[in-house]
């Protein structure tokens, strides 16, 4: 039982039946469920000790958002955050790809469709499809959490059920699509 | 009884643990900017507990914040930014209609199966300003200008830089190949 409820309980009991013992003794009980505290602890501080304290607490302060400042049980498998990595794949693929673009007649490389095509064909079907199902996971992913967060962005689906399953949604669809992107087209 | 006390000696015990660890590497390297105040060493030391019982949430350390800059007396507010017309929520509109418009405009062209310039023109705008736009935000909450100023200004201008580039490279590759999604697809079906 709760420590805290121990006064609460022998109160009610006096006030129904009225009884001696308890009568008596119920200074005692409400004394043994107080906290005690020392005189105040408050010192006076000096300004840079309180800059000091500030830069601190201000150093304990997250850097957000990142993996780990989402909880499990609620929002990590669904986070923005899993959008934003996905996402900086693509984007920053793209950007990789059309800088190389722009300087493929400089450097020599060949980047056209046509030769892209070439050197996909001639990867055996293992490697082929794991580099197409690596590709289409995230795409999946960012496009369905993606498409959440607007849904999000409307104030909608914050039950914390509805948040859960609509992960598993997410997961389980992303990796389907995924899957089908990567062996059946 | 003993759930009740539990988080806060384990968490008491951790932060003196951290405390201590701190103060050693400190100590071992006096280029450290805070070795140089020892006053503020024993500051810490002597008020970590209190700070830390503010704290509800453990310490993570994936990623570390950077440089504290501190302005002004510790009471002073946080300052307000200017009203700006082009930021703010109408910013925050302009996100979510690209990404919204994305939507349609990524799966039409597989689904349709057929190649439309105007549409695969729309779409490598659309891509290049939601990516621009993505990167600004990794920009923003990655490197704040209050702890890394400059390097916050040279990375939103080589951002700039790189977009202006990639659009140049996404217009030649529209142009002189076949465009984005008819490529995308005959890779895909090597």
């Amino acid at each position: 039982m709760n420590s805290s409820r121990v006064g609460v309980r022998a109160l009610r009991q006096a006030a129904s039946k009225p009884n001696t013992f308890f009568s008596h003794n119920i200074p005692r009980l409400a004394l043994a469920n107080l906290q005690t505290r020392g005189a105040a602890t408050t010192p006076t501080l000096k300004p840079e000790d309180a800059q000091a304290i500030l830069a601190e607490q201000r150093k304990r302060r997250p850097v957000s958002p990142h993996l780990s400042a989402y909880d499990y049980g609620q929002t990590w498998f669904g986070s923005s955050i899993w959008t934003r990595i996905t996402g900086s794949i693509f984007s920053g693929s793209l950007y990789l790809f059309s800088a190389a673009y722009v300087i493929a007649p400089l450097t020599g490389w060949h980047l056209e469709s046509a030769s892209l095509a070439e050197a996909a064909a001639a990867a055996p079907y293992a490697l082929k499809s794991g580099v197409k199902f690596l590709l289409a996971w995230p795409f999946a992913f960012h496009l369905f959490n993606g498409t959440r967060h607007l849904v999000w962005d409307f104030a909608v689906g914050f039950n914390r059920t509805i948040i859960k399953q609509g992960s598993w949604v997410i997961w389980t669809s992303s990796l389907v699509t995924a899957l089908g992107l990567a062996f059946l087209v | 009884m003993a759930s009740i006390i539990r988080p806060t000696l384990l968490r008491q015990t951790g932060l003196a643990a951290s405390i201590t660890r701190r103060a050693a590497s400190a100590a071992a390297a006096p280029t450290s900017i805070f070795a140089l105040n020892s006053a503020f060493r024993s500051t810490v030391a002597k008020d970590a507990m209190r700070v830390a019982a503010f704290h509800a949430s453990s310490r993570r350390s994936l990623l570390p914040p950077g440089p504290q800059v501190i302005k002004g007396s510790v009471n002073d507010p946080a300052p307000v930014p200017e009203p700006h017309s082009t930021h703010g929520s109408y910013h925050w509109t302009f996100e979510r209609a690209i990404a919204a418009g994305l939507i349609p405009l990524t799966v039409a062209p597989f689904a349709a199966g057929t190649l439309n310039p105007g549409t695969d023109a729309a779409l490598c705008a659309l891509m290049l300003v939601h990516s621009h736009l993505g990167f600004q935000a990794v920009i923003i909450d990655y490197v704040p200008t209050s702890r890394y100023p400059g390097l916050r200004k040279a990375c939103m201008w080589l951002l700039n830089a790189a977009t202006v580039l990639v659009g140049v490279g996404l217009y030649e590759f529209e142009t002189n190949d076949v465009g984005v999604t008819e490529a995308i697809k005959r890779v895909w079906k090597a």
